[in-house]
């Protein structure tokens, strides 16, 4: 879960990463580029957002992210305009911590990712979405109002109090 | 009102509380143990409620923020505890695309989408520094519990969902259980639905209530008005970004959860 977990960032902060470096690759002159700060805010930050919540999705939200990757690429190949090098990708802010990866071009291609950073997971199962399913009433936990501590519910006014759940929960504990 | 519960009535969720009104709404407290001291407990959380009512209300012309809106007073004048929350919503709405927004449609700052969340965070630390232990707030669908596990048999404590469709009754139940999730916060599109805005162009939220829980109230509360806003675009996306589990209940009755959303074991008593 965890390796397909990072695959899954590396490849899309890959095609992010390379995006950006194709574009450096027209003015740098080889060898690695520093990703401060300012670069880092520009365009792999802009697409960070969108980018962050299909990252840990299991792949059918990606269509525009793989796009982007294979356009860079050909672009990078056929202009020879990534200059091989090393590349340090934007960490990227997911719901389990900052992920960051790095690729590495050679001759216009990408020929290893290695990730940097990877969130800690503290014991709990790592799921890769966190995409909400149709569940039937029946199948989440029920409740008898005298068996909850606290009730939540849509704001109640000071008037709907007295007819709310909440208002007999409190009654009961005086 | 009416003295001890009757010993051994039912289980052990007769615990020891008190409401009080504030924000037009009302607020109760779970003082935990030390029932000796519930009217401290409660007067403390009241104190912090009101003061942020005198800042925030826009229901009371005195408050900071009424001022603010009739250009009596410049922000840069306003409180450090106004600006501060006013930067915090600020800092919600870009993080949720502008689903959440302090920005009322005729122009006024509205921070009540953080001031009761921002109310009961701050009252559980006052809680916390007076020594109370296994408390919890409920302020109108926001609730908090005490970073010490309080449930009866020291788990998560049990929160009830209400049914947006029969509100004498509950939809589900999430026990929360510390430090992942202290935060339980309920949005909806019908009652007080003023205080959410869908976004341009998105049209009814397809959304009636939406719960989600947390490790912070703030960002329950905030999380929760934008997914009702921001419809299932905003659900996916916050639920990814954040480590939250969401209940949505849709218009038509139907529900959607997130996988961390607590379900029946199958077989299990209910």
């Amino acid at each position: 879960m965890l390796l397909a977990s990072a695959a899954s960032a590396a490849a899309i902060l890959g095609g992010w990463q390379l995006g950006t470096a194709a574009t450096d690759g027209l003015t740098a002159s080889g060898g690695t580029t520093t990703d401060g700060p300012a670069g880092a805010n520009a365009s792999p930050d802009g697409s960070a957002s969108s980018g962050s919540s299909s990252a840990d999705s299991s792949g059918s939200s990606d269509a525009t992210q793989s796009t982007d990757a294979a356009g860079s690429a050909d672009a990078a190949t056929s202009s020879s305009g990534a200059s091989d090098g090393t590349y340090a990708g934007t960490t990227v802010s997911t719901r389990f911590g900052d992920a960051q990866v790095q690729v590495t071009i050679s001759g216009g291609a990408i020929t290893d990712v290695t990730a940097l950073q990877l969130p800690d997971h503290d014991g709990r199962s790592v799921q890769l979405s966190n995409r909400a399913a149709t569940v039937l009433q029946s199948e989440v936990l029920q409740a008898q109002s005298s068996s909850v501590a606290m009730v939540s519910g849509a704001t109640y006014t000071s008037s709907a109090y007295l007819q709310s759940l909440q208002a007999a929960l409190d009654a009961a504990g005086f | 009102m009416s003295g001890a519960s009757p010993a051994g009535g039912r289980a052990d969720l007769t615990l020891p509380r008190r409401a009080f009104p504030a924000m037009g709404t009302v607020v109760s407290v779970i003082v935990g143990a030390d029932a000796a001291h519930g009217d401290a407990a409660v007067a403390a959380t009241a104190a912090v409620f009101a003061r942020w009512e005198a800042r925030c209300s826009l229901f009371d012309p005195r408050s900071e923020l009424s001022r603010v809106g009739r250009g009596e007073l410049a922000l840069v004048d306003a409180s450090a505890e106004v600006r501060d929350a006013y930067a915090l919503a600020l800092h919600w709405r870009d993080a949720t695309d502008g689903a959440f927004t302090p920005h009322r449609g005729d122009g006024l700052i509205d921070l009540n989408g953080v001031v009761k969340a921002l109310a009961v965070e701050e009252a559980g630390e006052a809680l916390d520094r007076a020594g109370f232990a296994g408390w919890a707030i409920g302020a109108g669908g926001d609730v908090l519990v005490a970073a010490t596990p309080a449930g009866p048999d020291g788990g998560g404590l049990p929160i009830g969902i209400v049914d947006p469709a029969d509100r004498s009754t509950l939809l589900s139940r999430i026990d929360i259980d510390p430090p992942r999730r202290r935060a339980v916060a309920t949005s909806g599109s019908v009652e007080r639905g003023d205080h959410i805005w869908t976004l341009p162009g998105s049209g009814p939220s397809p959304f009636g209530q939406v719960s989600v829980a947390a490790a912070e109230l703030v960002a329950a509360d905030v999380l929760a008005t934008a997914i009702v806003a921001g419809g299932r675009p905003s659900l996916d996306d916050l639920a990814d970004r954040h480590d939250i589990d969401v209940l949505a209940v849709m218009r038509d009755g139907g529900l959607l959860a997130t996988p961390g959303w607590p379900r029946r074991a199958s077989g299990a008593d209910a």
